[in-house]
């Protein structure tokens, strides 16, 4: 069975570059005020998930196992 | 009645003390249409968060759609000169729209992510070290020259591999290509010799790498054109603008933080006492407080209305981070350097899709600079009656700045 994860952004780092939402669309949508939302974390694989953690420029992107809790990133 | 805000942004107080200035248009008239370059001049946080992450309202394709003459007014002799400024400017990636942008953008993006700066923060650290080595030796520095200049164009170069030889050359090209943000009439030569200059130098790079890539970032950029993203002027003028961006700003963040230090030597204790632990958030101040880049252009795809104005389609925009970086609807005491301010919602780097590619390489850069400076010198006084900055509506730079350490 896939992993489970917890997606989250942090809104007071989130500059809306959207490079997150290029990459996995169905995770990570932007809102209103143009800041990512992590949408459906089950969206994508979790390798693309954390390529768009990775590629997040200001590091806004939290991503952990959702049983665990072991955080896979940063 | 309020007295009227002058149009001119070139007067020597203006480019002296930015903040007084479009602090008074963020408080009185903070969507401002500028007769004199017929412009609009955004000052709020608010409106330039907006309108950074509207790409889709406000295009970056300025050079080549803007309409009206340059400004400030330029010599009629030179306009042949403009249009070559027009062609250069408008083919670096930054200057174009979705989705153009996003294309290129994914070309280069990868190699800038926090996680591959992180592994070049050893390079910088042994770059200052060796910098401020020499520098003590002398008893005295002028950090511009020895330390704010050469520390970026050292850690680009090598990532772009550059021959060591070579980088005096390219700094002297850079700052001709400084004139873009300039007002004088006459600017025109200089900046086209620089820019043919640049695309001449990096011409034989950019042909190598194409042959025999390596893992520079020119070769990044050279896999553009072969992926028909990029056509070979595009190459060659991104080249040179990653050249020139992953220095100039870099240089005024080193120098304009190190002044900020020493006109508070409150927060300069402060650094002192934990530089390691206090380094992150201090430099994030120091992009707040007196930004590298003061403003950008744009310009509006279609009628936009902001607060009681509305801008019209093709009108020029000038969003103002040295206005916006002070706004007390965002930052309490906004004119106080506090190195300790958390979060730090700055835009020193723009928002939205075209924020700053290099903001990584350029914290890591200022946060190493501001921990060696202070864990090596006890305070810095400035060495000089009067300290001058570059009439440029772009960017925040100083001429020099002499200090010493007795």
């Amino acid at each position: 069975m896939a992993r489970k994860l917890r997606v989250w952004v942090d809104h007071d780092v989130c500059v809306g570059n959207a490079m997150c939402e290029t990459i996995a669309p169905k995770v990570f949508r932007l809102n209103e005020n143009r800041q990512s939302e992590a949408v459906d974390p089950e969206g994508d694989t979790v390798e693309k998930i954390l390529e768009a953690a990775e590629n997040c420029p200001v590091s806004a992107i939290f991503v952990e196992d959702a049983e665990t809790g072991e955080q896979l990133f940063p | 009645m309020v007295a009227a805000i002058p149009d001119d942004m070139f007067t020597p107080d203006v480019i002296a003390d930015p903040y007084n200035y479009y602090g008074r248009l963020r408080d009185e008239d903070p969507v401002h249409w500028n007769e004199t370059y017929a412009l609009w001049v955004v000052t709020r946080h608010d409106d330039v968060t907006r309108l950074t992450r509207h790409h889709e309202l406000f295009s970056s394709a300025v050079f080549k759609n803007d309409p009206k003459p340059a400004y400030p007014a330029i010599d009629e002799s030179d306009l042949g000169l403009y249009e070559y400024v027009r062609h250069y400017q408008g083919d670096q990636f930054i200057q174009h729209d979705r989705p153009e942008h996003l294309d290129m953008r994914r070309i280069v993006h990868g190699y800038f992510t926090p996680k591959s700066m992180e592994a070049w923060r050893p390079f910088v650290v042994d770059a200052v070290s060796e910098l401020l080595d020499a520098a003590e030796k002398k008893g005295r520095m002028d950090v511009m020259r020895d330390l704010a200049t050469p520390l970026p164009v050292l850690v680009i170069a090598q990532m772009m591999g550059v021959p060591r030889e070579d980088r005096p050359y390219v700094r002297q090209l850079a700052e001709k290509l400084l004139y873009i943000g300039r007002g004088e009439h006459n600017r025109m030569p200089v900046l086209t010799d620089g820019m043919k200059g640049m695309l001449e130098y990096v011409s034989p790079l950019v042909d190598e790498r194409i042959v025999r890539p390596g893992d520079d970032f020119i070769s990044v950029l050279a896999s553009g054109e072969k992926k028909g993203v990029f056509t070979r002027h595009q190459v060659l003028v991104n080249t040179s603008l990653l050249l020139l961006a992953g220095h100039e700003t870099t240089i005024n963040l080193i120098c304009n933080g190190t002044l900020a230090f020493i006109q508070h030597p409150d927060q300069w204790a402060l650094l002192k006492k934990d530089s390691a632990g206090a380094a992150k958030w201090a430099t994030e101040e120091c992009l707040r407080y007196d930004a590298p880049v003061k403003s950008i252009q744009r310009l509006a795809s279609q009628d936009v209305e902001m607060r009681d104005k509305v801008m019209r389609k093709n009108d020029r925009i000038r969003w103002f981070i040295s206005s916006a970086n002070r706004d007390p609807n965002v930052f309490a005491d906004p004119d106080r350097f506090d190195i300790t301010r958390q979060p730090n919602p700055h835009v020193a780097f723009g928002n939205g899709v075209h924020h700053c590619l290099g903001a990584t390489l350029a914290r890591v850069e200022g946060q190493e600079v501001f921990k060696a400076l202070a864990a090596r010198f006890p305070a810095l006084q400035v060495d000089t009656q009067e300290l001058q900055y570059q009439p440029s509506i772009t960017f925040r730079s100083l001429k020099s700045l002499p200090v010493t350490w007795q």
